[in-house]
């Protein structure tokens, strides 16, 4: 209990309340000075741009986890149920390959396929489909189709380790008994997977709400994020500020967790 | 040598070394290494120095390690603003610290950095005159900082589809610009460019009404902005490939479009004037090896082939003249010159980054202008 509590201590509690604690002081020439207010709480309640902003966040993070998990899973089914043991592993290796490389490059890697000059833009014309390259980039579904992409790896994984104990005859005794493949899918396999599913919305979902270097790489304007506006408060020194706007986010975090409480409860998802 | 810049061999950059060894032989420099060798090594002293990544070259701190038995560890500098939290709360954590121009006087007056005696420095004999002497650097006979590199910020344009000079920030603001515009993720300097539209006296230091002015002003360029970059070859990459037909950037931007396969460029310098910066190193005032500074930052600046290396890899002027003169050993005066490098006095008479008293309102400004 002790070592639980110490490393809880200093890599949890302390460096929180710090943030806690900043989140309620004021920003003054660079420096945090220590008067509590609700100043910064305020501010970002009252006016409306965080709001969008939160709001737009919270779409492109439901939207990219939606379609993360929407290709996620059939990968990932076709892989535990359709492919040979042997070859399972590799596959998933190839999977986790992209994390070989920098995030940074991997973002960058999609202005080389979408841009103006990009691998897109080049083949359309080569084809003479089009005349004039076609606006790919900094547009909100470029986020999140960058975001899904980045994500992939992390939904394919959870969800196969989840389908991977499936026993499959259950299915099968599903439709012997009558179901259509898409009820036994529905009522067999996906309650017994709910857990599975639901870390993978977990560690899609919340990294995204967190997001700033893709929405700034490939988003522009359109694309912004809250993540760029706690990043533009570091940029100037603002520590209290972001810090705030920091915990706003955490906040909804935590609400998250909250709702997603249930269906992490491995006894109602495994039935023991 | 061809007037591109090209990557250079290991061989090549062996032979090189050893000419611009020649050259620094020439200027004198070597003697302030060998003074320096003179003195005790400083060996098992590793100095922390908080730098831009464009600040220095590995191979030129082995270099220094080599001659000084000083050791560097550098640490990647974010904003001006960081740096100066970091060092007031990191205390004698860096030895070093990077900052701009008007920072740099601030960081001194808060009792963070140390001047020193350039003059005794003989790396300093290879800059210009100007950069030896900036008046709010001085510190007596001292200065507060080494200067390294500086740029002013203009309008580049690609005059197929920009057929009007845009020589004003207003001009800007045209709607046929729609997403045309590209320009660095700074909100003090996009904050500065509105300041200079609309007629603030001190752009990187503004009032409140001035900074609500500025906020208008960024309101309706917005519509026009395609992205704000973090990186200034994205703005090089965007006027290549034509996703942009104008980028605000430091000098050269014309020339690396060009040497990246691009349209020709143009530039315009908007009568209201010109943003800039320049950056210079400094001891930091907690340091515990506040005794080898000088003998490390000697053995770095006077490194004269390392400073020509990374004028031609960073693209932007540099303080060092002796620098200047090797690249036109080189072949690249031509490329020097459209840099405007033999002219830093030019710096002198742009607005000048520094710490503003209203920080939290330019970022509130520019957050809810862009961040929405």
């Amino acid at each position: 209990m002790v070592p639980t509590a110490v490393y809880f201590g200093l890599f949890f509690f302390v460096p929180f309340g710090l943030i806690v604690c900043f989140s309620f002081w004021t920003d003054s020439n660079y420096t945090v000075v220590h008067d509590w207010t609700l100043d910064n709480y305020r501010y970002f309640l009252e006016n409306a741009v965080y709001w969008h902003t939160m709001i737009a966040t919270l779409w492109v993070a439901v939207a990219a986890t939606a379609i993360t998990l929407g290709v996620a899973f059939p990968f990932s089914y076709w892989l535990s149920r359709y492919v040979r043991p042997g070859l399972q592993k590799p596959l998933l290796v190839l999977v986790i390959v992209p994390f070989w490389t920098s995030y940074l490059l991997r973002v960058y890697s999609w202005l080389n396929i979408l841009g103006d000059e990009g691998l897109v833009n080049t083949a359309l014309k080569k084809a003479g489909i089009i005349d004039q390259p076609m606006s790919l980039l900094y547009h909100r579904w470029t986020v999140i189709l960058v975001l899904v992409y980045l994500y992939f790896p992390f939904a394919a994984l959870t969800l196969y380790s989840s389908i991977d104990r499936f026993d499959w005859d259950q299915l099968r005794a599903a439709m012997d008994l009558g179901a259509s493949p898409t009820t036994a899918l529905r009522k067999i396999l996906l309650p017994q997977i709910r857990a599975g599913i639901t870390t993978a919305v977990i560690f899609v979902l919340i990294p995204i709400l967190g997001e700033y270097l893709a929405p700034q790489l490939v988003g522009g304007i359109e694309g912004v994020m809250t993540g760029n506006q706690i990043d533009s408060f570091q940029q100037g020194a603002l520590y209290a500020r972001a810090s705030a706007l920091s915990l706003i986010v955490a906040g909804f975090i935590v609400l998250l967790l909250i709702l997603f409480r249930k269906s992490l409860a491995s006894k109602e998802a495994y039935g023991a | 040598m061809s007037e591109e810049h090209t990557a250079l061999t290991r061989a090549e950059l062996l032979k090189r070394g050893g000419v611009a060894a020649a050259g620094l032989t020439a200027f004198g420099a070597s003697d302030a290494l060998a003074a320096t060798m003179r003195g005790a090594r400083a060996e098992n002293v590793t100095l922390a120095w908080l730098t831009w990544f464009d600040h220095y070259f590995p191979q030129q701190l082995k270099t220094t390690l080599k001659q000084t038995g000083i050791a560097c560890r550098p640490k990647l500098a974010p904003s001006d603003s960081e740096i100066y939290t970091t060092i007031r709360t990191t205390g004698s954590q860096f030895d070093i610290a990077a900052m701009d121009a008007l920072w740099v006087p601030y960081a001194h007056k808060s009792g963070l950095t140390e001047s020193f005696d350039l003059n005794s420095m003989k790396a300093a004999k290879q800059l210009y005159p100007d950069a030896r002497h900036i008046p709010f650097w001085k510190d007596g006979s001292n200065s507060m900082a080494f200067p390294n590199g500086w740029s002013t910020i203009q309008i580049y344009y690609n005059p197929k589809f920009v057929t009007t000079k845009p020589d004003s920030y207003d001009a800007l603001l045209d709607p046929k610009y729609k997403k045309k515009i590209i320009y660095e993720n700074s909100p003090e300097t996009w904050i500065a460019f509105g300041g200079l539209a609309t007629g603030a006296k001190v752009p990187y230091n503004q009032t409140i009404p001035e900074i609500a002015r500025s906020k208008a002003w960024l309101e309706k360029i917005k519509p026009n902005v395609l992205k704000i970059v973090n990186q200034n070859f994205e703005t090089v990459n965007a006027l290549k490939d034509g996703s942009c037909w104008i980028g605000l950037g430091n000098l050269g931007v014309d020339l690396r479009v060009k040497a990246a396969g691009g349209p020709p460029i143009k530039v315009a310098y908007p009568k209201e004037g010109l943003c800039g910066w320049f950056d210079g190193e400094q001891m930091v005032k907690a340091s515990k090896h506040k005794d080898v500074f000088l003998q490390f930052m000697d053995s770095v600046e006077s490194q004269t082939y390392w400073a020509a290396q990374n004028f031609l890899k960073n693209g932007r002027p540099m303080f060092n003249e002796a620098a200047y003169k090797l690249l036109v050993k080189w072949g690249y005066k031509a490329r020097a010159d459209a840099f405007n490098y033999t002219k830093p006095e030019l710096i002198f008479k742009a607005n000048l980054q520094g710490p503003a008293k209203n920080q939290q309102q330019i970022t509130d400004a520019f957050n809810e202008v862009f961040g929405g």
